[in-house]
């Protein structure tokens, strides 16, 4: 892999050096601290879901493959699977205020930023081809971990509509994207 | 945009995609997880999917958590740093596992029949949990909470008779062992260490200690 520090520390994880650890703890736990807070919208719950994620990078360091993505894409996934886990435990309901508010919030940000990088217009282009209430869709469930179920009720459909309408435009973003 | 229905192909990617934004329900979160376990084709397309859309973690800005270094170090290298000290030391005169297991089979001939006890496995901040109990002629220990080891690694038992090296009880590889009872009484520790699949293979703890609990009388 080309330049990829985090990759490099977590090969020297796998075989248990601390340091290393240290290391990737100061390059990545304010990115994810990020991911977390934005997605548990509560900063103690982050913390400690923050501790809980880097006891799984040490624990499952020699799990991440090189030749399958970047470090920092694993480390972020990592982060938010276990915020979504936490998410759909404590409330698989439709009443989530905040994460819907949140959704709100991100919506022309995501774009913005992403054109304004050049490098990632690829996504963006591709989300553009996607309805837009449906770009619109995937992306908050991106960012923030909303369910089927929260977005059916945002989006006052039933849920198999969405889910429908969902699984078409991420088979449609794929098409796109050619990966 | 054609509504025609997606192939079996076309439904495993869009379940994959489905999976890494965050959409499932808990029930069919959980089922996708022990997919991507079980079917590295399947796990292989929830990479690509990570992949496809990791320019959307752009939008995520960084926030400066306070340093959690230390309790992270603290719940993975835990408190058994002072146990496994004795250990150590226990260990340099004894060498390999043969010899700790003739040691474990004397101390069964001469240990009284055990009375029924149990034990809490845990280690301060850390969400593993274990607990053990013997009744009768069995010792029985189950994880209550946190995760297994991964695919290539395995939870390893020990039992530890004062400042004696700790013997190895077996490999915890699902979430319960059940095995013969050893001779133990109040106050013996058991520890679970974190050892490559197939266990450790020098007879001695050779991965951090997970958790540490000490047998008590019910």
């Amino acid at each position: 892999m080309i330049d990829d520090p985090i990759a490099s520390l977590l090969s020297l994880i796998t075989a248990q050096d601390r340091a290393a650890f240290k290391t990737l703890y100061n390059a990545s736990s304010a990115k994810l601290m990020g991911v977390l807070l934005r997605m548990l919208g509560n900063r103690s719950e982050a913390e400690d879901a923050l501790q809980e994620v880097f006891t799984r990078v040490w624990l499952r360091a020699g799990r991440f493959d090189a030749s399958k993505g970047r470090g920092m894409t694993w480390l972020i996934a990592i982060a938010r699977n276990l915020a979504i886990d936490r998410i759909r435990s404590r409330h698989d309901t439709v009443d989530d205020e905040d994460a819907i508010a949140a959704v709100v919030d991100t919506a022309p940000r995501a774009e913005s930023k992403l054109i304004a990088q050049g490098e990632a217009r690829r996504i963006t282009d591709c989300f553009a081809t996607l309805e837009p209430d449906r770009a619109e869709a995937l992306r908050g469930a991106y960012l923030t971990g909303l369910s089927y179920i929260d977005l059916a009720a945002r989006h006052a459909v039933p849920l198999n509509t969405m889910r429908t309408w969902l699984r078409r435009s991420l088979t449609k973003l794929k098409e796109c994207m050619e990966l | 945009m054609s509504d025609a229905p997606l192939t079996p192909h076309q439904e495993d990617q869009a379940l994959a995609g489905e999976y890494v934004v965050g959409l499932l329900a808990l029930p069919d979160r959980i089922a996708a997880e022990a997919r991507i376990k079980a079917d590295p084709a399947f796990a292989d397309l929830v990479a690509n999917w990570e992949t496809r859309l990791e320019d959307l973690n752009d939008d995520y800005d960084e926030v400066q958590p306070p340093n959690l270094l230390p309790a992270i170090e603290a719940r993975l290298f835990p408190q058994a740093a002072a146990v496994r000290k004795s250990w150590f030391t226990g260990l340099m005169g004894l060498g390999l596992g043969t010899v700790a297991a003739l040691g474990l089979a004397a101390f069964l001939l001469l240990s009284p029949p055990s009375p029924t006890m149990t034990a809490t496995l845990t280690a301060d901040a850390s969400p593993l949990r274990y607990e053990a109990a013997i009744a009768g002629t069995e010792l029985t220990i189950t994880r209550v909470a946190g995760d297994a080891a991964n695919a290539n690694q395995v939870h390893q038992l020990w039992l530890i008779a004062g400042d004696n090296a700790p013997v190895s009880l077996g490999l915890i590889t699902g979430n319960t062992l059940t095995i013969a009872a050893p001779a133990a009484a109040a106050g013996f520790v058991l520890a679970i260490s974190l050892e490559p699949a197939g266990g450790s293979t020098t007879g001695a703890p050779t991965g951090p200690v997970l958790v540490v609990g000490k047998l008590a009388k019910i």
